[in-house]
């Protein structure tokens, strides 16, 4: 049996069809209703959740249809964040950085709603997303909290919260993203113990992506995270964060990026279970998933689909391999 | 004498309002192929002349160019030079900003006068000193995505400086007297210090002087080391995380201190007492004539309208030491 060995995922946002993105651009400019841009994100919604079926996904997502960015998304809908002005974040691409300006509060769930819409498509299982208390906390402006620490603490508070809803409303899998985990990784203390926070009694397993940045300045300490699995951008830095594991075995769950979602051309099926082959030197294969190195958001639907059918693909030929060898 | 001031790197290319975002439609329409490279170029050129006022108004005293058509500290120059591309998008140390990493595919050569109409532009609509600027080195070469022609860190550092001292040499030669040369590897990468020295050494003495401007960290590993560099000006950090370089600050015996108090990181808005404050705390060991209040990196980090007030605060707290009246 093969079944249940290199499980395939996603690490959470997809391309949103052409008709979504002019939708938000009018809400944006107070030309849409919310009702009738929150019907389009549903339609957007149930489209992904039926492509993510037919490419052959077995952990899903929502697609994040009803998300700009990740970290205004839940800024917009807690006390004490304040949407700041634009700034670049690279070449002529702007986003409202948020600023917190006081004390951090969750008024209702934020993302529950859309995880029981998602889930209600799908007998297969449909993650939980939320982005973590360090990243909340790096990628806003800090106004109100005297420390870091006591602010990415506060906000801890709040993703536990959150977290703890998803699994009430059935979520078996919460992802709580760090990408900006190794900002600073004299703080990777921080970003820990706040983890901890979040993660405590969750019986749901939980995952974390990382992504841009150097992950060798915060391995092997980042292996304490208090997370079942990890979710790594590997081919777009050509795999080499694996040696880390050769003096440091990786003890978590890993899912591993094996197409790199910044590239326009696909990779193709061999390139792409190359990558999964390199990940079965260091992690079981029930232990190992494969997935984009990280959210396809910047694509287009198609392209968006086209890498994924190339981890499905590329997952069934290893598969195929791993049947082969006697156990 | 009011204490002096100066800013440091990039300015925000846009502002709020819809009239403050033209660059931004300019390059959307660019890209489009609805408008063509001169009538970008007239954008950028307003922008910069837009850009220059703002900071003159807030009394700035050594100014610069907001650096309007920089995407990033690297690409300009990445692209500029022969022997290197910009390559990918990488996290810009600890900011929730990329950068283009330069892949270097062969010897590194300039003219060395990559800026110099940029520079000559700028000079045409500021008022006040004007200074220009270059990447580091040690930034510069470590950053480096990729080299398939130096064999080692010490080559290509030593290559990269070549061609910003040549750089250097064309914006001297074009009337700048002051280059900022900045440089955060320098404190976030200590242990290359010495082959940083020996880069700056290739950059030295050609009669302008220079800057070398850090940031992002504090000089705390490196401190010493930067008070015998070959530069007249260094830049130091305070804000960005702890510090003890408050207590080393007479390590700096000839060179002029560019202390960075004003976050250009966070929104949160300084008080020119608490400038002021910072500015009282290092002249108990750097002689006043020796000091220049500056913002801690680029004010590109902040919305516009921040970096404006910021702008007010730095210059409000310099003349709170000398005891001038602040003008709300």
């Amino acid at each position: 049996m093969t079944d249940n060995l290199l499980l395939t995922t996603t690490v959470g946002s997809f391309g949103k069809p052409e008709y979504l993105t002019k939708a938000r651009a009018q809400a944006a400019r107070g030309k849409l209703g919310a009702t009738e841009l929150e019907e389009l994100e549903r339609r957007a919604t149930a489209e992904w959740i039926r492509r993510q079926e037919e490419i052959g996904l077995d952990v899903l997502v929502d697609g994040e249809m009803y998300r700009g960015d990740m970290v205004a998304y839940f800024a917009e809908r807690l006390e004490g964040f304040k949407i700041g002005g634009l700034v670049r974040s690279y070449g002529n691409r702007y986003y409202h950085k948020p600023v917190i300006a006081g004390k951090v509060a969750r008024p209702t769930p934020m993302t529950v709603s859309w995880f029981e819409y998602a889930q209600s498509l799908t007998s297969k299982p449909v993650k939980g997303m939320l982005t973590g208390p360090y990243t909340l906390l790096d990628w806003s402006y800090n106004e109100a909290y005297p420390t870091r620490r006591d602010a990415v603490l506060a906000l801890a508070e709040i993703v536990r919260d959150e977290a703890r809803d998803l699994e009430r409303a059935g979520a078996r899998y919460i992802q709580i993203d760090e990408p900006a985990i190794h900002a600073r990784p004299e703080e990777i203390e921080i970003a820990i113990e706040a983890m901890g926070i979040v993660t405590a009694g969750l019986s749901a397993k939980t995952i974390s992506h990382i992504c841009y940045g150097d992950f060798a300045a915060i391995y092997p300490q980042v292996l304490d995270l208090p997370v079942d699995q990890l979710d790594l951008a590997m081919a777009n830095y050509g795999y080499r964060w694996l040696e880390l594991f050769d003096r440091n075995p990786f003890t978590k769950e890993l899912a591993i990026g094996i197409v790199d979602v910044h590239a326009h051309e696909t990779e193709t099926v061999d390139v792409a279970a190359e990558g999964i082959r390199k990940g079965l030197r260091y992690v079981r294969p029930e232990k190992l998933w494969p997935h984009p190195d990280c959210g396809l958001k910047t694509r287009t639907v198609e392209e968006c689909v086209e890498k994924c059918v190339a981890v499905v693909e590329a997952t069934k030929v290893v598969r195929k391999e791993l049947a082969k060898v006697p156990a | 004498m009011t204490l002096k001031t100066t800013v440091i790197g990039a300015y925000p290319k846009i502002g709020e309002g819809l009239d403050g975002q033209e660059l931004r439609r300019a390059l959307h329409r660019h890209d489009r192929g609805e408008i063509g490279d001169a009538d970008l170029d007239k954008v950028f050129d307003e922008v910069t002349r837009a850009t220059i006022g703002e900071i003159e108004a807030a009394g700035v005293e050594t100014i610069n160019d907001g650096q309007i058509r920089w995407d990033d500290l690297l690409a300009p120059f990445a692209r500029s030079w022969s022997g290197v591309e910009a390559g990918p998008l990488e996290r810009f140390y600890d900011n929730n900003t990329y950068y283009r990493q330069p892949v270097i595919t062969g010897p590194i050569s300039t003219e060395g006068r990559s800026f110099v109409r940029d520079f000559t532009f700028a000079r045409g609509v500021a008022k006040a000193r004007l200074k220009a600027a270059v990447p580091g080195p040690l930034t510069f070469a470590t950053l480096t995505a990729r080299d398939d022609h130096y064999r080692s860190l010490e080559e290509r550092v030593l290559a990269v400086a070549d061609a910003i001292g040549k750089e250097i040499a064309g914006l001297s030669a074009a009337g700048a007297h002051l280059i900022d040369i900045e440089d955060p590897a320098v404190v976030a990468a200590p242990r290359h210090i010495e082959l940083a020295r020996e880069a700056y050494r290739r950059l030295a003495g050609r009669g302008h002087a220079l800057a070398l401007v850090t940031y992002f960290l504090p000089p705390d590993a490196v401190l010493e080391s930067l008070a015998s560099f070959p530069v007249g000006v260094v830049g130091i950090d305070v804000r960005s995380r702890d510090t003890t370089a408050f207590e080393r600050l007479d390590a700096f015996r000839t060179q002029y201190l560019l202390l960075g108090v004003v976050d250009a990181r966070n929104t949160r808005l300084e008080t020119a007492e608490e400038v002021a404050g910072y500015a009282e705390r290092a002249l108990k060991l750097v002689p006043e004539e020796r000091l220049v209040l500056a913002t801690t990196t680029s004010l590109e980090y902040l919305p516009r309208d921040v970096a404006r007030a910021k702008l007010a605060a730095l210059v409000g707290g310099a003349r709170l030491v000398t005891g001038e009246k602040v003008i709300a």
